[in-house]
């Protein structure tokens, strides 16, 4: 499970915001708070002062241009980062239903399994499509056939998945289509019940179909779970989203309803990125 | 403000092209207005033909614009203020195409006024039509310069048209009774009367289209409860 990390570009035009300063969609239930939060790999900072409230049951998008610090900004939400040496939070917090995640003696294994996470590429395991839902449940240490079974089929059927697959779950994840491995990933994501699901580009290397299917899938989905989507695709982050973030060189610049981001945005810069006139 | 170019210069060129055909649909439209009006405050019945046949243009670049809209919808997904210019640009096309049948319309009127006497209640006419033609010269420029205060002044303006427009009915109806020999006269100007009330509404149209497109703003319909959001 290797990611690309994002870098930052070296030059940086100026930035008008402060964090105090960025608009702030209002939220009915924050799953996910954000406080003031930077982030560096060694010495280069990569997130600067980054203030937001996830909402609970919602589908947000983070967006901005390649090396804004979405992808780095995602990977902290699960700790995601403790696996790269050098990188780290210096400073801020993040909670989860209140928790600071980074405090000691968070269980980190604990926490990837309430935050899912879904990667650009699928990545099925070289196992069967039953073994691949199953091995989550397997490592949390469950033997017992029928509950494995159940949660097998339920993840299948919240992934959309289940009908196409059902006949031949013994077979190889490798076998499935494209879409279907990145929805076979999510079951996997989903068989161990999170509470939140983060999707790294999900669709990038999809076509249009397998792209509707995932989308219709967050779009049912995020009834049950808070959904975080980092996208470069700016139709998919308005067909998606109910709020949209948009990052500029490691800070955010807005966060709104996505509606208001794709009709008015308040600042003069998501403007222009969302109408192509930078990037 | 003029918005910086696009990273797509194909975006830009089609945006312009767009804006262009609306702006060369105006100049059309006030010049069928005006060759209309002129047509018969001079009763010049040629002028009159004019005016009708200019009507094919217009009609014919709506239909352009529409589709070069839909087009550019298509190929870019334009959104912000992007997608505002597209959609005001296909709907200020289409206040104009509708102004301009205005003009058809005041132009066979005057052509049926022209084969009787003339009327001294023609002049009735000459301030509404000033009146009408600034509104929609002020709806056009706000549009162009991105003014919202210019385009906000011209909504109210309409109310003073549709008095004119009351006031100049109800001395044609008192002359029809005192006059009743020139009864389709009166009754040719009272429809003149009517479509320079409807190129008002259409400018205050144009004005709302131009403060959506400038600042995002719905200002239409303003006496109804908001329409709430999903």
């Amino acid at each position: 499970m290797v990611a690309t990390l994002e870098m930052p570009e070296t030059t940086s035009p100026t930035i008008v915001n402060q964090p105090e300063q960025v608009p702030k969609a209002e939220i009915e239930r924050a799953m996910i708070e954000i406080e003031q939060l930077d982030f560096a790999y060694g010495a280069h900072q990569v997130l600067h002062g980054v203030n937001l409230n996830i909402p609970a049951r919602a589908v947000t998008a983070f967006i901005g241009p390649s090396g804004c610090g979405k992808t780095t900004l995602l990977r902290c939400l699960n700790r995601m980062n403790d696996l790269i040496d050098s990188a780290r939070i210096t400073q801020g917090a993040i909670r989860i239903e209140g928790v600071d995640i980074n405090a000691p003696g968070v269980d980190v294994v604990d926490l990837r399994r309430r935050v899912g996470m879904v990667f650009q590429k699928s990545n099925p395991f070289p196992k069967s499509i039953y073994d691949n839902v199953a091995y989550g449940l397997r490592i949390a240490g469950i033997t017992k056939r029928s509950l494995i079974d159940e949660a097998v089929e339920k993840s299948l059927r919240s992934a959309a998945l289940w009908e196409e697959v059902k006949d031949r779950l013994h077979v190889s994840g490798y076998g499935l289509s494209g879409g279907q491995q990145q929805r076979l990933c999510i079951a996997r994501a989903l068989a161990v019940e999170p509470e939140i699901v983060l999707m790294d580009e999900p669709c990038s290397a999809l076509d249009p179909i397998a792209t509707a299917k995932v989308e219709e899938l967050i779009r049912q989905l995020k009834e049950q779970y808070t959904i975080v989507i980092v996208t470069h695709n700016m139709q998919q982050a308005g067909r998606c989203s109910d709020h949209t973030a948009f990052f500029y060189l490691g800070r955010l610049i807005e966060f709104d309803q996505t509606a208001k981001i794709f009709s008015n945005p308040a600042q003069r810069q998501t403007e222009e990125y969302i109408t192509g006139r930078f990037g | 403000m003029i918005a910086p170019k696009h990273i797509l210069g194909t975006f830009d060129e089609a945006l312009t092209s767009l804006r262009n055909n609306v702006l060369m649909m105006s100049s059309l439209t006030e010049r069928s207005l005006d060759r209309a009006i002129t047509g018969l405050r001079q009763r010049d019945d040629e002028l009159c033909a004019i005016a009708i046949a200019d009507d094919e243009e217009i009609d014919q670049l709506e239909k352009q614009v529409d589709k070069d809209g839909i087009d550019l919808l298509l190929r870019f997904q334009p959104v912000a203020s992007d997608l505002r210019r597209v959609v005001s640009a296909m709907k200020l096309s289409s206040n104009l195409e509708r102004m301009a049948d205005q003009g058809t319309n005041i132009a066979r009127r005057a052509r049926k006024l022209n084969q009787h006497p003339p009327l001294p209640e023609t002049e009735l006419i000459t301030p509404m039509y000033t009146h009408a033609m600034a509104m929609f010269r002020d709806a056009i420029d706000a549009y162009v310069r991105e003014d919202v205060q210019l385009a906000r002044a011209v909504v109210p303006r309409d109310q003073a048209l549709d008095e004119m427009n009351s006031s100049a009915s109800r001395r044609l109806i008192e002359r029809m009774a005192e006059d009743p020999e020139q009864l389709r006269g009166y009754l040719n100007l009272i429809f003149v009367s009517r479509c320079l009330e409807r190129v008002g509404d259409h400018a205050t149209n144009m004005a709302e289209d131009a403060v959506y497109a400038a600042a995002a703003e719905d200002i239409r319909h303003q006496h109804l409860v908001p329409v709430a959001n999903e």
